[in-house]
């Protein structure tokens, strides 16, 4: 019975590059350096290129979603990474013990919370903020900053897409930094205070030298995370398809998101090459998330099981 | 090596304290504001969905069916449990049998280490992919057909490694002495498994499972394309399409008009709160158990 998740996870990699092979066939490399998704016109009769079937003038390419998957979550990255920085040091520093169980419990309760009501709390709360206030702000004194001017939209984007990612990421980040910082040697922690440091600087100096492979294991282990979310982006991404992002306040897509709402219609396609290039799609996302988290967990040294450790 | 006499070490220690106070106090204040940013964050999230929720629940909304924009929650709400149930059905042998494999023989060869790696590589994988695969492999290739029973094992794939790696790691506690001398007295691994490692892990084992479902309960992407969605309860059970609460807030939510918009706030008050609970009922069983 040990064998079934390896067995679950082979076959899960196994079926979709199965099913995969027809777009891979049709698209090849393109499908990584094309930008346009053309599901193709299903009243003419579907054409054979590459030696499989597909509709006419159909032609998908993925640029579009890598851009979009690597740009909301770097920039979940930059925000959330200091955020648990500060979050670790305070927790684990400048909190009385009494308080510490609880606050890290709290931390592990954002990690809970599905991720349909991070996108519903998104559209509600964050997308008036950023679309009333912050990014009218932004375009009108930050646009020296390439990519920072230009109109605002509708609130939902890129910057709405990165701030729920990171909040979604932020406790990952946080609870592998707090366990790293409590599993340091006590004689060095008490050793560095004793010496007349400051607890900032115990706090640097963990970071920098006894945490610090966790520290970018669990930076990491966020980040597949981020690669991967569906819901919450597909919810305050404003779905962009087959434009161009203009500005840093343009809608957005990423790979995810984009087989989470195109999926019922590729179910129309008689030829099965929609479907296929989800597949494809679907195995590129797989793929970069795996190795994201593999090399997160090696480098840790351990994964996260939601507020369990495990070794 | 220099010598560094005593009086120089204290002066290096106290030179700039002004300074390095102030950067410790600067920290600190930025910490508390990072805690208080996220704990805004987390405070607005339930306000929102506790008064979204509270102020449109009526009692007809949790007794009636509904479409996902008008009418009630009541096959949504039996849908979610009826997914997670199946989801258990199908998670549950292999995660335990998994974990006393894991802690009973072959803890440490290499082997297990690689399966275990595979376990825990298992939960990053993006749920999407995971509905896909449902998509692709039960729905069509086995004929599954959008049904409770592809939905259920999509989401089995989800629960599986919390379940086994959870219970696999309350199981480590166990005392190797009285398992070493439960074998010397002739048991078998049976034997050993359900008179020592379950009753002696079962807050542990319990806990995962709160910890599976809680997660179970809460997925959408999985569930998109493996149990689709029904405006009512069918006949067909196993078969047929089934209802969950995260359609409802993700669809609703993107509806026009109020009724829509109340029915997604009071899915996701009925969603947090499910949650929450579970989390803290798996945090408190697992609390016990120490």
């Amino acid at each position: 019975m040990a064998i079934v998740p390896a067995f679950v996870l082979l076959s899960i990699v196994g079926f979709v590059f199965y099913y995969s092979i027809p777009a891979i066939k049709f698209m090849g490399i393109n499908f990584f350096t094309t930008f346009l998704w053309n599901p193709g016109i299903q009243s003419k009769p579907p054409e054979v290129v590459n030696g499989v079937l597909a509709p006419f003038g159909a032609s998908f390419g993925i640029l579009l979603f890598l851009l979009g998957t690597v740009v909301t979550s770097l920039l979940a990255l930059l925000i959330a990474f200091p955020l648990s920085f500060l979050l670790a040091l305070t927790i684990e520093l400048y909190t009385p013990l009494r308080l510490k169980r609880g606050l890290i419990s709290l931390v592990e309760l954002f990690a809970g919370i599905p991720s349909v009501v991070y996108g519903l709390w998104g559209i509600v709360v964050l997308e008036p903020v950023l679309l009333n206030s912050v990014e009218p702000w932004m375009s009108a004194n930050l646009s020296f900053i390439p990519g920072f001017s230009g109109e605002v939209y509708t609130g939902a984007g890129i910057i709405a897409s990165g701030i729920i990612l990171s909040i979604m990421i932020a406790p990952i980040i946080t609870s592998v930094m707090v366990n790293s910082f409590d599993t340091a040697p006590e004689g060095i922690k008490r050793g560095i205070i004793s010496l007349g440091a400051t607890k900032w600087e115990l706090g640097k100096y963990l970071i920098t030298n006894y945490s610090r492979s966790s520290t970018y294991g669990g930076t990491l282990l966020g980040l597949g995370r981020a690669l991967g979310e569906t819901m919450a982006v597909l919810m305050v991404s404003g779905g962009l398809v087959n434009v161009y992002p203009g500005s840093i306040y343009s809608a957005i897509n990423t790979m995810a998101a984009h087989i989470a709402s195109y999926l019922d219609s590729a179910f129309f396609d008689s030829t099965g090459m929609n479907v296929a290039a989800l597949a494809y799609l679907g195995l590129v996302l797989m793929g970069i998330s795996l190795v994201v988290n593999i090399i997160g967990r090696k480098i840790a040294g351990r994964g996260v099981l939601r507020g369990y450790e495990s070794d | 090596m220099k010598v560094i006499s005593n009086d120089e070490r204290a002066s290096v220690t106290w030179k700039n304290i002004k300074t390095r106070r102030g950067k410790d106090g600067a920290a600190r204040a930025l910490g508390y504001l990072a805690l208080l940013v996220m704990f805004g964050i987390l405070a607005s999230i339930f306000g929102y969905i506790m008064r979204g929720g509270a102020t449109h629940i009526t009692i007809q909304m949790l007794t009636t069916v509904g479409n996902g924009s008008t009418g009630g929650l009541l096959n949504a709400i039996v849908g979610t449990w009826l997914l997670v149930g199946v989801g258990l059905v199908f998670s549950l042998p292999p995660g335990i049998l998994g974990a006393l494999y894991f802690v009973q023989r072959k803890s440490m060869t290499r082997m297990a280490s690689i399966m275990r790696m595979f376990t825990d590589v298992l939960t990053s994988v993006p749920s999407i992919v995971i509905g896909l695969f449902g998509y692709l492999v039960l729905v069509i290739r086995f004929n599954m057909g959008f049904s409770l029973t592809a939905g259920g094992m999509a989401l089995g794939v989800m629960m599986l490694p919390y379940i086994l790696r959870v219970s696999e790691l309350s199981m480590k506690d166990v005392s190797k002495e009285q398992v070493a001398n439960a074998y010397a007295l002739g048991a078998d691994d049976i034997q050993v498994a359900t008179r020592i490692y379950i009753p002696q892990a079962i807050a542990g084992v319990l806990s995962g499972i709160l910890l599976a479902i809680s997660i179970a309960a809460g997925e959408t992407a999985q569930l998109l394309y493996t149990a689709s969605w029904n405006n009512s309860f069918t006949s067909g059970f196993l078969h047929s399409r089934v209802a969950y609460l995260t359609y409802v807030v993700w669809y609703g939510i993107d509806q026009p008009g109020q009724s829509a918009h109340n029915l997604a706030f009071v899915a996701a008050l009925i969603l947090i709160l499910t949650v929450t609970a579970l989390i803290v009922i798996s945090k408190y069983v697992n609390y016990k158990r120490r």
